[in-house]
């Protein structure tokens, strides 16, 4: 995943703005620039190639629908980041099921076998984790947000991220 | 995986990766979506790029609901043709003892036996009307209004009606585990019951959307749902109350998270039923959508013996063939005088 460019705050601003005055381009970039990310984020989430892609089409739904009581004084990627690790979570409540190992396997779909084999080892270990822990996981090793930055995404203590991740990282090196 | 990657995906969970091997590891973990998926983002909302249009943001949800909205008329439309196939319609004319007319009941008191009687030996008959359940639902208020409802007689007597009720998509998804496990569910049955549900089977967006070329193919290609998720009746459908109320029930979720309904959601047989022209033409058309309206089709449909007996195996080996329906439906009539 390509790391968030120095400027990414003031472009989103602009993007934002330009939505708001309605022109095309706003929405454009603004997809262009994250559905992938968000794709990644929402597969590490629900471990299915299908589910992750209509959380992040539902993401950006709602995010256009919300966008006018967007607040620009926080960031639009940790706010769209907070949407689908939400949205991921909703969704794998209303499933009220275990994922199985079976379902890992939807991940190993999109890509050649050598990344398959890659994100099958990871993927499984990450989908034995609880949710809450597995999104602690992703948002920082798989979209390397700071720990105050997912403490405010996941509305819970700094502490509370850090002891999670620990948790969480001693079960994946056993896993792995 | 070579070692490399491999040191890499361990010492990442160790917290020993540099910034750079982070973002290797981040590199090495990264999928790529579907190549739809930005154009399906895109496409689904081309108000929004011209104009900010506070309806837009509907089409979210429908979009990952829309096939479930549309498999839930299907899942309906199939409990109809069930209770046609138990009533015996439509009728077809030259067969003997078919019945098809709006008074059945006098119609068939004193007539003469045919060979088609000497089928009421049948096992599957016998067993049917040997069911306490069974009888008091063909003796029940409700099922004499919905064979007396003239939709129904309308519905069942087109050619759509009979063409579905022909091909082996039905009969697949009718005897299906799948679907006799929904029909069962207290979700189904909450929605199917609900106000809203009646509410948006009945307007007009929704048969624009259930006939249109798009729906018919929704489950080909996503430029299909997308057609859909643009049109003018999507848009309408979605800012209905009842859409709203529908997507937020309780029982909607737990139906959409069911794997009943995701089981017949996948079910080839489901599929091409819904892609069939005959199944459009079946959604578009206005009997049966009176019928849908109907509180004595609704009735009927939500009566635990009509269930019951929709799950009974004897139905089920009744109900693949016209000639043993007929006799169930003469002694259905019988034993209602």
């Amino acid at each position: 995943m390509k790391e968030l460019p120095a400027a990414t705050d003031e472009q989103d601003r602009l993007l934002v703005k330009r939505c708001l005055e309605g022109q095309p381009d706003g929405p454009i970039g603004l997809v262009d620039r994250y559905h992938k990310r968000l794709f990644n984020v929402a597969l590490r989430m629900l471990g299915d190639v299908q589910d992750a892609e209509d959380v992040t089409q539902t993401v950006f739904f709602n995010a256009f629908d919300k966008l006018r009581s967007y607040d620009p004084k926080y960031r639009f990627f940790s706010w769209i980041y907070r949407m689908t690790v939400n949205e991921s979570l909703n969704l794998l409540k209303r499933k009220k099921r275990t994922v199985t190992l079976e379902d890992i396997v939807a991940i190993k779909a999109p890509g050649p076998d050598h990344d398959a084999e890659v994100n099958d080892l990871v993927g499984r270990a990450l989908m034995e984790l609880k949710p809450n822990d597995r999104a602690v996981v992703v948002l920082s090793h798989f979209a390397s947000f700071s720990y105050q930055e997912i403490a405010d995404m996941l509305d819970i203590p700094v502490q509370t991220v850090k002891s999670r991740l620990h948790e969480a990282r001693e079960k994946l090196r056993r896993k792995i | 995986m070579n070692r490399e990657e491999f040191d890499i995906i361990r010492r990442e969970f160790d917290g020993s990766n540099s910034p750079e091997e982070s973002a290797s590891f981040r590199s090495l973990m990264e999928r790529e979506p579907s190549p739809h998926l930005k154009q399906a983002i895109l496409e689904a909302m081309p108000r929004q790029t011209r104009s900010f249009n506070p309806l837009y943001a509907l089409i979210g949800g429908f979009m990952n609901r829309k096939t479930m909205i549309l498999g839930g008329a299907v899942v309906l439309a199939a409990a109809i043709f069930i209770a046609g196939k138990v009533t015996g319609w439509p009728p077809s004319g030259d067969k003997a003892g078919t019945i098809g007319g709006v008074e059945p009941a006098a119609r068939y008191k004193g007539r003469t036996m045919t060979e088609a009687d000497v089928t009421i030996k049948n096992p599957e008959i016998q067993t049917l009307f040997q069911n306490e359940q069974v009888l008091n639902l063909v003796k029940s208020d409700a099922f004499r209004e919905a064979m007396r409802n003239q939709q129904f007689r309308e519905l069942m007597a087109s050619d759509a009606y009979r063409q579905i009720m022909a091909s082996d998509a039905y009969r697949q998804i009718a005897a299906s585990d799948a679907y006799r496990s929904l029909q069962a569910s207290d979700a189904y049955r909450q929605l199917e019951s609900s106000a809203a549900f009646r509410q948006l089977a009945a307007q007009g967006a929704f048969r624009q959307i259930a006939a249109s070329d798009a729906s018919r193919q929704v489950n080909a290609s996503d430029a299909n749902r997308q057609a859909i998720n643009a049109s003018d009746a999507a848009r309408q459908l979605q800012a209905s109350d009842a859409y709203r109320q529908i997507a937020n029930s309780d029982a909607f979720r737990q139906l959409q998270a069911s794997d009943a309904f995701r089981s017949l959601q996948q079910n080839d047989a489901f599929r091409s039923l819904q892609s069939s022209d005959a199944f459009r033409e079946l959604q578009a058309n206005d009997a049966f959508r009176q019928l849908q309206a109907s509180d004595a089709f609704r009735s009927l449909q939500s009566s635990d013996a009509f269930r019951s007996l929709q799950a009974s195996d004897a139905f089920r080996s009744l109900s693949r063939s016209s000639e043993l329906s007929d006799v169930f439906m003469r002694e259905a009539m019988r034993s209602q005088q």
